[in-house]
């Protein structure tokens, strides 16, 4: 559809230039900043290392689509390597690489060592200038190939003043029998790891401002009630008492949460202090109020209520005043989930019974459609930068998370065995 | 003439207990080998009609749950008040719940999955209120009835057609306590 539109405004335009001979074309980009060109020819391995293909595409493999998924960096297509001579790491021609677009030139050498051991070193050059920029080594077990990728994926965001992103992590529900447990696993999909044993029902996980910690429901002990899992300990432990507990969400800037409870008889939202237990109910509405989500700088909750017939979405500040509604349209609205920047606020609509993930500007009071018509979509959470989402949708069957860009681009899927739901991706530590 | 029909009488008396002696005489001699019918004692005993009491002795919790002794009732999408046409079903399980005082209830509210996870709770968590707060109107005591919210995450059949969304959208009474 875009390129549709590029073409036939392309078109537009060279008709105008044609019919007006002088007329000026102004190219103006309207958000972010034009992505970086990256040439990673294949890298130099050792004996050891050219037989064990599979550590050698998953480091290469899982660099380059981090890379390429990051909007800050494009990658020159492979095919165009074929044009210009054969890479070599010790004797570089910049020319070469300048002429198929490249900006950034990344020469990696990988060596397994006998005890299964990688050993990743990788160096980056600006090819304009002739230069190198930095480089980097990594070791690590083997198994920990996917790892070291993301690590130096990370780097080279760092280097352009970007914070880490690739080594972030989601945390989700995954269902197998009647099981429904706490998982967390990489951006990206691979490496899950189970963290929750109940053998009962554990839904909507959220993550601590330092990511240290889980909040997440359970109805381990029969009703629904908050639980902390700390990562590093293991231990957990139980947060509320009485009534329906759930859509917990840390505070990005001080150790306090915001939850739902109904323990009280009504599902309000209340404000919880992490060092000294105390409780502040913050909603005082016959309805329903549910599902709050921290500004960035942790002044305003967004929350779902249906204090005016039908579930939609408000603002308030944290002290429960100052109560503001946000979507005007529609009937159902649900899941808020504050862009890191401060400016947006995705959500789910239900239009005709279908789901879909909308994003609404609150400086332009704009909102756009991020996923258009497949399946039910639900969900959605903020990459700590802000670029991308993921969500849950069942547009293949059964529910599965997905990722996708800010704008709506770059849809792909990122687990596929049993059922998958409500994913929260970290947050960049504080 | 008295006498004469007394001699009649006396004579077909005898010749009715010649003709038994005869029949008797001749099955005698076929000699089957004498197998026994055994014929189960109980079937000839009418089954007793255990009374509601004696039935909600019997039963366990488990087995008065499967029978579903008390009725789930179902709502509108996205609703949950207590329909008109489910007041009957509501009344009956107020009814047994009267009667049956010691027992105690667990109301669970359940929504179709036309919703988002969060937003289904709270509003299972509604319907199991309605139907809570639709019995202690109906005279239970309050303290005997606690409610609980699935959400969208126990539906009771699988599809996507109205008749699957309006069965799942329901408050159940589970029995906890007899």
């Amino acid at each position: 559809m875009k390129i549709r539109q590029t073409v036939l405004w392309t078109c537009v335009c060279l008709l105008a230039l044609h019919l007006c001979g002088q007329e000026e074309i102004t190219i103006r980009i309207t958000e972010g900043m034009p992505m970086i060109p990256v040439a990673m020819p294949a890298f130099q391995f050792s004996e050891t290392a050219a037989q064990k293909t599979d550590i050698r595409d998953a480091v290469y493999e899982t660099l380059w689509k981090d890379l390429e998924f990051s909007r800050i960096f494009k990658m020159v297509p492979r095919e165009h390597y074929s044009y210009i001579p054969r890479f070599n790491a010790n004797a570089i021609h910049f020319k070469d690489w300048a002429s198929i677009q490249a900006n950034i030139l990344i020469s990696g050498q990988l060596e397994v060592t006998a005890d299964d051991r990688v050993i990743f070193s990788f160096k980056v050059y600006e090819v304009a200038s002739e230069r190198f920029i930095f480089g980097r080594n990594f070791g690590g077990k083997k198994d920990l190939a996917r790892l070291i990728a993301h690590r130096a994926a990370d780097e080279m965001l760092k280097h352009f003043g970007e914070k880490p992103l690739f080594t972030s992590k989601i945390v989700y529900i995954s269902e197998s029998g009647n099981d429904r447990d706490v998982y967390i696993m990489d951006y990206d999909g691979y490496r899950p790891t189970r963290i929750t044993f109940s053998n009962a029902l554990d839904m909507l996980p959220s993550w601590s401002a330092d990511n240290e910690k889980i909040l997440y429901t359970s109805y381990r002990n029969l009703s629904p009630e908050l639980f902390m899992f700390d990562i590093y300990s293991g231990k957990t432990q139980l947060l509320s008492s009485g009534g329906s507990n759930y859509a917990a969400d840390w505070s990005p800037v001080a150790d306090r949460i915001v939850y739902t409870s109904s323990k009280h008889g009504n599902a309000e939202i209340y404000l919880k202090d992490m060092k000294t237990g105390q409780e502040k109910r913050l909603t005082f509405n016959p309805a329903i109020d549910t599902s709050p989500c921290w500004s960035p700088n942790g002044r305003e909750i967004a929350f779902t209520s249906q204090r005016n017939g039908t579930p939609q979405i408000y603002i308030m500040d944290v002290e429960g005043s100052n109560i503001r509604r946000i979507t005007m349209e529609g009937s159902y609205h649900d899941s808020p989930a504050w862009s890191p920047d401060g400016m947006r606020l995705a959500f789910v609509s239900r239009i005709e019974n279908r789901f879909d993930i909308y994003v609404y500007n609150l400086k332009s009071n704009e909102m756009s459609k991020l996923t258009e018509n497949a399946g039910r979509n639900e969900n959605p959470s903020w990459s700590p930068d802000g670029r991308h989402l993921v969500f849950s949708s069942n547009r293949s069957g059964r529910y599965q998370l997905y990722l996708v860009d800010y704008d709506g681009r770059n849809v792909r899927q990122i687990t596929s065995s049993g059922e998958n739901k409500m994913p929260k991706w970290q947050k960049f530590p504080k | 003439m008295k006498k004469l029909l007394l001699v009649v009488v006396a004579l077909s008396l005898i010749l009715m207990f010649n003709a038994c002696g005869k029949k008797a005489a001749k099955v005698a001699p076929v000699q089957e080998p004498t197998v026994e019918k055994v014929e189960e004692p109980i079937a000839m005993v009418e089954k007793p009609v255990l009374s509601e009491e004696e039935l909600f002795q019997q039963k366990s919790l488990e087995e008065l749950n499967k029978d579903q002794i008390l009725k789930r009732i179902n709502f509108d999408f996205d609703k949950y008040t207590v329909r008109e046409d489910m007041k009957s079903i509501m009344q009956a399980n107020a009814n047994w719940l009267l009667k049956f005082a010691s027992v105690e209830v667990l109301v669970e509210g359940h929504c179709d999955e036309r919703g988002t996870i969060e937003y289904n709770i709270a509003l299972g968590e509604k319907r199991a209120e309605a139907a809570r707060n639709y019995l202690v109107s109906l005279g239970l005591n309050p303290a005997k009835v606690k409610i609980i919210s699935y959400g969208k995450s126990k539906p009771l059949v699988q599809g996507v057609d109205e008749e699957t969304y309006f069965q799942n959208r329901r408050a159940e009474f589970v029995i906890t306590k007899k």
